[in-house]
């Protein structure tokens, strides 16, 4: 399920907020429309905050994904208008 | 009952660490971000916590004993803690629950924060600071007489420091209804930030309130007029594990906010050793903690 084409990862895991939430921004400002990006996470806090910010920005959640512990996959589908 | 303290933080720990309360991200969240999600439960859970604080004082169940008023140090101390916890990564009990969450350099700003507090109280590295800014407190008031019982308010001890009631020389009760009303018309009255999240921002809200204003309760039965403090906690946990000294009431509460959280991230599948990438982060929340640890004692919390 989880190959959405993925082409950049950011992982910003060891990280806590808000540092996961502003280099997701960051990713999808640098990133073209359609680009699916990759965000690990590891921090509870950032998972339940990153889809809020990505949303604002007009991109997409495909998926977030628990892995086991406290490990995150966030799945984001880039949308420019 | 001195362990109710333990109790008390036990649930408060495991509170914090599922509503993800934090002071620290939360003014951030508004600042920067526009995102009010946090700062609404913060300030929905002080008006619950000072509705139901007031309403045990009524009762008599509690006397109510604000530290000394002192506006320059309560204001100097105050800005002092906000830098101290921006670069310490979180507030004090922002710090507390995320070194149980297993977050290292949470772990290194709680020991500085509490060590700088607890020797500035006793003698120690900034003491004569504090001491100074001490000189600019404003005297205690008198509540009310003792032997015709007559006075001004009985919801506090005879005598202790002054409070909005006191300066402005109103009823106590019109003093909450105001600050509720103001808090309530904003957490309901404006747009919230939407946010997917394990307890809603009501449920955490009255919950984190109430178990704040129950460990007033719980502190006055073992003779503390307070609520929960985590500086003085920290504090007194450096003083146990330095000098020998016993434990107290808040200083069992705040490894009671550790091990809650700690138990409520394992069962949640949260739990992890985190370190930072960027090891300078350590000494950037050690220098955070000492800072926060300065500005609380300054700002007498």
């Amino acid at each position: 399920m989880a190959d959405y084409g993925v082409s950049r990862v950011i992982d910003v895991r060891g990280e806590v907020c808000p540092v996961p939430d502003v280099e997701t921004k960051r990713a999808i400002k640098g990133a073209k429309d359609g680009e699916i990006l990759k965000v690990l996470v590891d921090y509870p806090l950032s998972v339940e905050r990153i889809p809020e910010s990505v949303k604002k920005l007009g991109s997409e959640i495909l998926e977030v994904k628990k892995n086991g512990g406290s490990d995150w996959e966030i799945y984001v589908k880039v949308k420019k208008q | 009952m001195i362990f109710s303290g333990f109790l008390i933080g036990l649930i408060f720990g495991v509170l914090l660490q599922r509503s993800r309360m934090c002071f620290n991200s939360a003014f951030r969240d508004v600042l920067l971000f526009k995102d009010n999600y946090l700062l609404k439960m913060a300030l929905l859970a002080v008006a619950v916590q000072m509705i139901l604080v007031h309403l045990l004082a009524q009762m008599g169940l509690i006397a109510l004993a604000p530290s000394g008023l002192n506006w320059v140090a309560n204001i100097v101390g105050a800005y002092i803690f906000g830098l101290g916890m921006v670069l310490a990564g979180g507030c004090a009990s922002g710090v507390t629950y995320r070194a149980g969450e297993g977050l290292t350099t949470a772990w290194f700003a709680a020991i500085f924060y509490g060590g700088t507090a607890y020797a500035m109280r006793n003698g120690g590295v900034f003491s004569g600071v504090w001491k100074w800014f001490q000189g600019f407190g404003v005297a205690p008031f008198q509540y009310f007489d003792q032997t015709t019982g007559e006075g001004f308010s009985k919801l506090y001890l005879q005598k202790t420091g002054q409070t909005l009631p006191s300066v402005f020389g109103v009823n106590p009760w019109i003093v909450v209804v105001i600050c509720a009303a103001l808090i309530l018309w904003y957490v309901f009255g404006t747009q919230t930030s939407e946010r997917e999240s394990k307890i809603g921002l009501k449920t955490a809200a009255v919950l984190l309130g109430a178990v704040g204003a129950f460990a007033w309760y719980f502190s006055e039965l073992v003779g503390r007029n307070y609520g929960m403090g985590i500086t003085g906690g920290w504090s007194n946990i450096w003083s146990v594990w330095l000098s020998g000294k016993p434990f107290s009431w808040d200083g069992l509460s705040v490894l009671g906010i550790v091990v809650g959280a700690a138990i409520s991230a394992v069962m949640a599948k949260e739990f992890k050793l985190r370190m930072p990438r960027n090891p300078i982060t350590y000494v950037q929340v050690m220098g955070g903690g000492i800072i926060m640890g300065f500005g609380a004692t300054i700002g007498g919390g």
